[in-house]
C-alpha cells in the first residue's frame, strides 16, 4: 500500500469535517475520490498533504506510519500536492518556476544546467512535452499543469494528489491528461485523484472511494459500477429529506429574470440568455456542477454584476440598473454563498452583522443614524427566534460556529418580511440540527408567500425544497426538472452530464 | 435562551486587551531607548528626569498641547481612510497646498472677524478635499492605488506651492525668508490661556480639533454613513453584498479625509504669529499623522493620547539637544513606538480572537451540558 | 485594515530612517565638550541655535560654528549648541530659544533667516537676553543684532574675475535655490561682469523654487544645470548653491571650463580632482562675524541693530589659492577699492 488513511477525524468550531476515514491506496494506481461539493474532500487532502492535522487516525506512507506538520514534510515523504489553482509565477520560465524554493547550488551558484537536464529527464521519462525555457505566461492552460505535475515530480514525489484537476481542461486537455497520468501509473507513481466529475472518474481510476458527509462510505472498482450507482452513494438515500409537502405556488409572478447574459472580463460567456420566473409561494432550485454560472446568477440578481444583456424584474417594476441596496430595499433577501466573504463582518460583534445588509432598514436606523438600541433588541430577538447558540450579541461574529453564523444570516435576511430570498448554499458547511432548522424557515417563509431561488449542491436539499428545478450548465439552463418525478440519481446524473436525462 | 440586550456595559476585558498594545509598545520602546542611551554613556535616570522636569513646566506644556493639536488633526485625516481601508499618504501634500491656498485668498480681503474666519477655513477644507479626490476619482476610474497616486500629488502640491508662492510671495523686507502676504487682524484666531502660568497660549483652533474628534467619532459610530464606512474597511466583499456602493463611499472617505487634512495648517496659520504662509511653514506632519493614527488606534481618544506623546517627545528633543544628548533618540523613541505597536497590535487581535472564540464555546458548552444530556458522537 | 496597517508601518519606518538621515550627518560630528577650556576663563555662556543641518554642514553653519570655536578659545566663553528638527513648527524654533536662555546662555545666536520671526518673539519676552540673528534684518528688537553680510560686493568682485577671465564673453550662474539671498549674489555677479565688459551673456539658472530647498544639496542638479551652461558657451560659471556646488565644479571639469566657489574658499575644501578649475571663491566670512559679535560682547559692548559685514569690514571677499587669478588681482583690488570708497554702488537686485 502507497498510502493508508485510517480513522482520520477532523473537527472544525461546530462542524465535524471528516469522521473516521478510511482509505488504502495501492501503489502504481490511479485512485480516485468522489463526492461532493463540501463533502470533505478538500480537508482530508489536506491532511494528508500536511496543511492540517487530523485529530483522530493516522496517516501511513509505504508502510510507515507518518505525522506530517507541514506540507514540507508529506514533500520529504514523497508525497506531492498539484492544487486545482497553479501557483506559478507568470513572469518567469519554466525552469526558473520548477527549481524555485528548491534551487540546485553549486558553489552558491543556481546550476541551471544541472536543473534543465533534470527537467528534461523528467518530462521525457512520463511524456510530460514540458519545455524548460519558455516563459510561463506564454503557456496554455494544461501546460500550466504539466508544469505543476512536473514541479512536483521534481521535487521527488511518488505519491501525487490531484486537486480537480479538470476543472480548468477542455475536453481535448482532459485527455491529454489522463494519457499523462497513465504514464505515471506506469512508472509506479500513486495518483490520487479528486473528482466530482463522474465519467471522468470511470474513465481513468484504478479504484474509487466515494465520501459523503465526511466519511467515506464505500470503494468500489470503476469496472463494477455505472455513473448512476456512483452518484447514488454520492448522493445517499438515508438523510431526513427535506420535503416540502404541499404546493404554496400561487400565480403572481415575483422575480422574473429574462435573456441574462452575464460574461467575464475577457469576454468569455459566463451566463448566456438566462431566463426564469419566480411566483409567490414558490421556491426554483437550481442545480448544477458548481462554476456554472450559478455565483454569477446570484450576482446578477443582487445587483452586484454588470449585465451585458437581459432585464431583471422585481413584480411589475424593471430592476434592471437598480443598484444593490434599492434592490435590498425593495424586498430582495440574500443569503450568500460564501458567508465570511460577503455575509459578516468577522470582526465585528453579532448586533453590527444584524445591520449589515439593512442598514437603511427600521428597526436598525432611523433617519441618518443607527439606532443601537432597537438594533440591538432586534439581534436580541433573531438569536432567540432562530436558536443562534451564543452568550450574548457583543461577542464577534467570528467566534461562532458555523451553523449559527448561518442561522444569524437566515434570520437577519428574513427580517422585514422580504419579497424574495435569493439562498446560494444555505445549509452550506452547517451541523446537521442547524441544516433542518433553515430548511424550516424557508418552508414556513414560503408558505407566507416568499418567492425563493434556491442554489444548491445538496441534491436532497433541492429537491426536497423546490416546487420547480431548473438544471444548469456552462451558463445556460439545459433541463427543467420536476422535482417530484425527479431522484438524486438522476438529477446527479443530469448535472454532471454522466447521460441519463429524466 | 436569554441574551442580554442592555446598552453595551464596558468591557472590561476588551479594555483591558485595548489598552495592552500601546502600553507593551511605549514600555518596549523605553527600554530600548534606555539600552541606546547606556551604550552611549548618557545616565538613563538623570536624563528621563530632565526630560520630565523640562516637560511639566506650564509653557512646555502649552507647546506639547499645541503641537498635539496639529498632530491629532493630521491623525484624524489619516484614520478617516484607514478606517474605510485606504491609505491616506497624502495628507502631507494635501494640508500644505490646503494652507497656501488658504493663506493666499485670506489674506487677500478682510472680512468682519468669524466671517473671515470661516471663509479661510473653508476654503482649506475645500482644497484639501479637492487634492485629495483627484487620488479618489484616480482610484474609482483607472484603479489607481491611492498610496501611489498621494505620494505623487504630496510631490506634485511641493512643485506646485513653489510655482505659485512665486507668483504671490511677499518678501518680508531684509529677511531671507519669502511668503504669502499676511492673513489681516481679522483672520486671526485668538490664543486660549489653557494652561495656568504659562506665558504661550494654546491655538484657539483646538476647540475645532476637539470638535472634529467628536463628529468622528459620532459620524462613524453612529451614523448609516459610518457603519457603510467600517464595514467596507472591515470587508469589502461583505459590504458590496449589503448594498454599499464602494466606489461612491472611496470618493467621500477622501473627500472627507482631504478636508480635516485641510485643517491640519490652520492652527498655525490662523494662531501663528506671521499668519502668512512662509518658506518655514511646517512640512511633513502629515506623516507623523500616519504614526498617530496607527499608535491610537484609529481611536479618537487614542489618537489623543498619542498626538499628546508625539508632541512630547519632540519638546523633548529641545532639551536633551541643549543636554548634549543626542536628540535623534526622540527620533528613534517615536520610530520604535510606531513599529512595535503594529506588531502587538497584531498579536494582541489574533490572540483575543482565539480566546474569545474559546469562551464562546466554552460558554456554549456549561450551557448545553446544564440543558441536556450531550448526544453521542460517533 | 490590516494591509493598510502593515503598508503604513513598512512606509513610516522608511520615513523615520530618511528622516533621521536628515540630521545624521551633525550627530556624527557632535562637537567635542563645548564647555570653553582656554586660560582667559569668562563667565559668558553663548548659545546657538542652528537651522537644520547644523554643525557638519561643510558650508554655512560650519562657518558660523569655526567662529564660535575660536572666541570659545580666545575668550573662554562657554558654548552651546543646539540645533532644529526637519519641519518643526516656529514654536519649536521659539522654544529652543527660550530654553537656551533659561539655562542661563547669553547671548544667543540664531543662524539663519528661519529664526527671523521667533528671535522676535522671544527677544521680546526675555529683554535681558542678548540676540544675534545671521542673514536677516527683519527681526527688530533693542536686545537683537543683524549680522548681515554684503553679497554682493563678493559677488561683484568674483563677476568681474569671471568677465576678465572669460574668454568667449559668455559667463554662468547657479544658484541653488530662488530665494532673495542668492539673488543678491546674481546681482552682484552680473553688475561685476558687466563692469568688466558691458557686452557680456551672463546665463542665470536657479535650480530650485522655495519651499523645495533641495537646490542647495543637491549635485547632480547643479551639474546638469552648469553642464547646459557650458554647452551655451559659457567657460566660467559661478555657484551660489551650497552643497549643490560640487556638480557644478565637475561640470566644469568635464566641459574644461572654470568656476567659482561660494561662501569659504573652496578651492581648499572641494574634491581635490576639480580643485584646478576653482579660479576663485566668493568669500562670506560667517566665522568672522559670529568672532566679532561675540568680542563685542565679551568687551560688555553689544550693539542692538544691523551690522553689515562688507568689503570694508573684510566680512567678505574673494579667494586667490590656487593662484589662477593672480594676474588680475590689481584689477580686482582697484574695483575693490571704488566699492569702499563708494565709487561703485553694486545692486542688490
Amino acid at each position: 500500500m502507497a498510502v493508508e488513511l485510517t480513522g482520520i477525524t477532523k473537527r472544525f468550531p461546530g462542524v465535524v469535517a471528516n469522521s473516521d476515514i478510511n482509505i488504502a491506496v495501492r501503489r502504481g494506481h490511479v485512485h480516485a475520490i468522489v463526492g461532493e461539493n463540501g463533502a470533505g474532500k478538500s480537508t482530508l487532502m489536506k491532511i494528508l498533504y500536511g496543511m492540517q492535522r487530523p485529530d483522530e487516525g493516522t496517516i501511513t506512507i509505504n508502510g510507515h506510519t507518518v505525522s506530517f506538520s507541514s506540507p514540507s514534510d508529506a514533500i520529504g515523504a514523497g508525497v506531492g500536492m498539484v492544487h486545482q489553482h497553479f501557483m506559478l509565477a507568470d513572469n518567469l520560465t519554466v525552469l526558473e518556476n520548477v527549481v524555485l524554493g528548491s534551487e540546485p547550488t553549486r558553489g552558491g551558484v543556481i546550476d541551471f544546467g544541472a536543473a534543465r537536464r533534470r527537467i528534461t529527464e523528467i518530462s521525457d521519462n512520463y511524456g510530460l512535452d514540458v519545455q524548460p525555457d519558455r516563459l510561463v505566461e506564454d503557456l496554455g492552460v494544461g501546460d500550466r499543469q504539466r508544469v505543476e505535475i512536473l514541479k512536483v515530480l521534481y521535487r521527488g514525489a511518488r505519491i501525487l494528489i490531484l486537486d480537480e484537476p479538470t476543472a480548468v481542461l477542455v475536453p481535448q486537455e482532459v485527455d491529454e491528461l489522463f494519457d499523462n497520468l497513465r504514464e505515471l501509473k506506469e512508472e509506479g507513481l500513486t495518483v490520487l485523484f479528486i473528482s466530482h466529475k463522474l465519467d471522468e472518474v470511470l474513465q481513468v481510476a484504478d479504484e474509487i472511494t466515494v465520501i459523503r458527509r465526511g466519511t467515506t462510505v464505500d470503494t468500489v472498482d470503476p469496472a463494477q459500477v455505472t455513473a448512476r450507482q456512483l452518484a447514488e452513494l454520492m448522493v445517499g438515500s438515508e438523510l431526513p429529506t427535506p420535503e416540502t409537502r404541499e404546493s404554496t405556488v400561487t400565480d403572481e409572478q415575483v422575480l422574473r429574470v429574462a435573456d441574462l447574459s452575464v460574461r467575464a472580463t475577457d469576454g468569455r460567456p459566463l451566463l448566456e440568455d438566462v431566463t426564469l420566473t419566480i411566483h409567490r409561494g414558490e421556491v426554483l432550485g437550481i442545480a448544477g456542477v458548481e462554476g456554472n454560472g450559478q455565483a454569477e446568477l446570484v450576482e446578477a440578481i443582487m445587483g452586484m454584476r454588470v449585465l451585458s444583456g437581459g432585464v431583471v424584474h422585481l413584480g411589475s417594476k424593471d430592476i434592471t440598473t437598480w443598484s444593490t441596496r434599492k434592490r435590498r430595499e425593495a424586498g430582495i433577501a440574500y443569503i450568500p454563498e460564501d458567508r465570511h466573504r460577503h455575509g459578516l463582518l468577522l470582526d465585528s460583534p453579532l448586533w453590527e452583522n444584524r445591520v449589515l445588509g439593512h442598514q437603511t432598514e427600521r428597526p436598525n436606523v432611523k433617519g441618518q443614524w443607527i439606532d443601537r438600541a432597537s438594533a440591538r433588541r432586534d439581534t436580541a430577538r433573531i438569536v432567540e427566534q432562530y436558536d443562534v447558540r451564543t452568550p450574548g450579541i457583543d461577542v464577534l461574529a467570528s467566534s461562532l460556529s458555523g451553523g449559527n453564523q448561518q442561522k444569524l444570516i437566515v434570520g437577519r435576511e428574513m427580517s422585514g418580511s422580504p419579497k424574495v430570498l435569493v439562498a446560494a448554499h444555505p445549509t452550506r458547511g452547517v451541523d446537521v440540527g442547524a441544516q433542518a432548522a433553515i430548511w424550516d424557515y424557508i418552508r414556513d417563509a414560503r408558505r407566507n408567500g416568499l418567492a425563493v431561488l434556491l442554489i444548491s449542491a445538496d441534491l436532497d436539499e433541492l429537491i426536497g425544497l423546490s416546487d420547480s428545478l431548473k438544471v444548469i450548465l456552462r451558463g445556460r439552463f439545459v433541463a427543467d426538472v420536476d422535482p417530484a418525478q425527479v431522484t438524486p440519481e438522476q438529477l446527479g446524473s443530469a448535472m454532471t452530464g454522466a447521460g441519463e436525462r429524466p | 435562551m436569554s441574551v442580554a440586550t442592555a446598552a453595551p456595559r464596558v468591557d472590561l476585558r476588551r479594555l483591558g486587551i485595548t489598552i495592552a498594545a500601546p502600553t507593551l509598545a511605549i514600555v518596549f520602546s523605553l527600554l530600548i531607548t534606555a539600552l541606546i542611551l547606556i551604550s552611549t554613556g548618557d545616565p538613563v535616570m538623570s536624563t528621563l528626569d530632565q526630560v520630565w522636569a523640562y516637560g511639566k513646566q506650564p509653557r512646555v506644556i502649552a507647546l506639547t498641547v499645541n503641537q498635539a493639536t496639529t498632530y491629532y488633526l493630521s491623525a484624524l485625516a489619516v484614520a478617516i481612510g484607514f478606517r474605510m481601508n485606504l491609505f491616506n499618504i497624502g495628507v502631507d501634500g494635501q494640508y500644505r497646498l490646503a494652507a497656501f491656498a488658504a493663506a493666499v485668498v485670506g489674506s487677500s480681503f478682510e472680512l468682519p472677524k468669524p466671517l473671515h474666519l470661516f471663509v479661510i477655513v473653508l476654503v482649506a477644507m475645500l482644497v484639501g478635499a479637492m487634492w485629495a479626490g483627484i487620488a479618489a476619482v484616480l482610484k474609482v476610474t483607472r484603479g489607481v492605488s491611492e498610496v501611489i497616486s498621494t505620494i505623487m500629488l504630496n510631490a506634485i502640491a511641493t512643485a506646485l506651492i513653489a510655482f505659485m508662492l512665486r507668483e504671490v510671495a511677499v518678501e518680508v523686507a531684509g529677511s531671507n525668508n519669502i511668503g504669502t502676504k499676511p492673513i489681516a487682524e481679522s483672520g486671526a484666531l485668538p490664543g486660549i490661556p489653557l494652561i495656568p502660568e504659562s506665558p504661550l497660549e494654546v491655538f484657539g483652533f483646538i476647540v475645532v480639533a476637539a470638535l472634529a474628534g467628536v463628529a468622528y467619532t459620532v459620524v462613524l459610530g453612529r451614523t448609516r454613513f459610518g457603519f457603510d464606512l467600517r464595514a467596507t474597511g472591515h470587508s469589502e466583499s461583505a459590504a458590496v453584498a449589503s448594498g454599499v456602493n464602494v466606489r461612491r463611499m472611496v470618493i467621500v472617505s477622501m473627500l472627507l479625509s482631504g478636508a480635516v487634512a485641510g485643517l491640519v495648517g490652520m492652527p498655525q496659520l490662523l494662531g501663528g504669529a506671521s499668519r502668512s504662509y512662509s518658506l518655514d511653514f511646517p512640512a511633513g506632519l502629515g506623516f507623523t499623522g500616519i504614526a498617530i493614527a496607527l499608535l491610537g488606534r484609529n481611536n479618537a481618544l487614542g489618537m489623543a493620547f498619542s498626538a499628546l506623546l508625539f508632541s512630547f517627545l519632540d519638546a523633548s528633543s529641545i532639551i536633551l539637544d541643549i543636554n548634549d544628548i543626542s536628540k535623534e533618540i526622540v527620533l528613534i523613541m517615536q520610530g520604535t513606538i510606531v513599529l512595535s505597536v503594529v506588531v502587538a497590535y497584531e498579536l494582541v487581535r489574533r490572540y483575543s480572537i482565539v480566546a474569545e472564540q474559546r469562551r464562546v464555546s466554552r460558554q456554549l458548552a456549561e450551557e448545553q451540558a446544564s440543558a441536556r444530556p450531550k448526544e453521542v458522537s460517533t | 485594515m490590516r494591509r493598510v496597517t502593515t503598508l503604513a508601518a513598512a512606509i513610516l519606518a522608511g520615513a523615520l530612517v530618511l528622516t533621521s538621515c536628515g540630521g545624521d550627518d551633525a550627530a556624527e560630528t557632535t562637537p567635542k565638550d563645548d564647555t570653553g577650556t582656554s586660560a582667559a576663563a569668562s563667565d559668558i555662556k553663548v548659545g546657538l541655535a542652528y537651522d537644520i543641518g547644523g554643525r557638519g554642514d561643510q558650508s554655512f553653519n560650519d562657518a558660523a560654528a569655526a567662529g564660535l570655536d575660536k572666541a570659545a578659545e580666545e575668550f573662554g566663553v562657554e558654548t552651546k549648541e543646539a540645533e532644529a528638527s526637519n519641519g518643526e513648527p516656529e514654536s519649536a524654533k521659539e522654544e529652543r530659544l527660550r530654553a537656551l536662555a533659561s539655562a542661563g546662555f547669553n547671548p544667543i545666536i540664531a543662524v539663519g533667516f528661519a529664526y527671523s520671526a521667533s528671535v522676535v518673539t522671544v527677544a521680546k519676552e526675555l529683554p535681558d537676553t542678548q540676540f544675534a540673528i545671521i542673514d536677516d534684518s527683519a527681526a527688530v528688537g533693542d536686545n537683537i543684532a543683524n549680522l548681515l553680510f554684503a553679497e554682493e560686493q563678493g559677488s561683484f568682485l568674483v563677476g568681474a574675475a569671471a568677465a576678465l577671465k572669460s574668454e568667449a564673453g559668455n559667463i554662468g550662474f547657479v544658484g541653488g535655490v530662488d530665494v532673495p539671498l542668492i539673488h543678491k549674489f546674481e546681482a552682484g555677479y552680473k553688475a561685476g561682469a558687466e563692469a568688466v565688459n558691458p557686452d557680456i551673456e551672463v546665463q542665470i539658472k536657479y535650480l530650485t523654487q522655495p519651499p523645495d530647498f533641495s537646490g542647495f544639496g543637491d549635485p547632480a542638479k547643479g551639474k546638469t544645470a552648469a553642464a547646459g551652461m557650458f554647452d551655451n558657451g559659457a567657460d566660467v560659471v559661478y555657484q551660489a548653491a551650497g552643497g549643490s556646488g560640487g556638480g557644478v565644479f565637475e561640470a566644469a571639469k568635464d566641459a574644461g571650463g572654470f568656476a567659482i566657489g561660494v561662501d569659504s574658499d573652496q578651492y581648499n575644501t572641494a574634491d581635490p580632482a576639480v580643485q584646478d578649475v576653482i579660479i576663485t571663491s566668493m568669500l562670506k566670512k560667517v566665522d568672522v562675524a559670529v568672532y566679532d559679535f561675540l568680542k563685542t560682547v565679551t568687551e560688555d559692548n553689544f550693539t542692538a541693530g544691523p551690522l553689515t559685514y562688507d568689503l570694508e569690514k573684510d566680512g567678505v571677499g574673494y579667494s586667490t589659492s590656487g593662484g589662477q587669478i593672480d594676474d588680475i588681482t590689481d584689477k580686482l583690488e582697484e574695483y575693490k577699492e571704488q566699492i569702499i570708497s563708494g565709487e561703485i554702488t553694486v545692486p542688490t537686485e
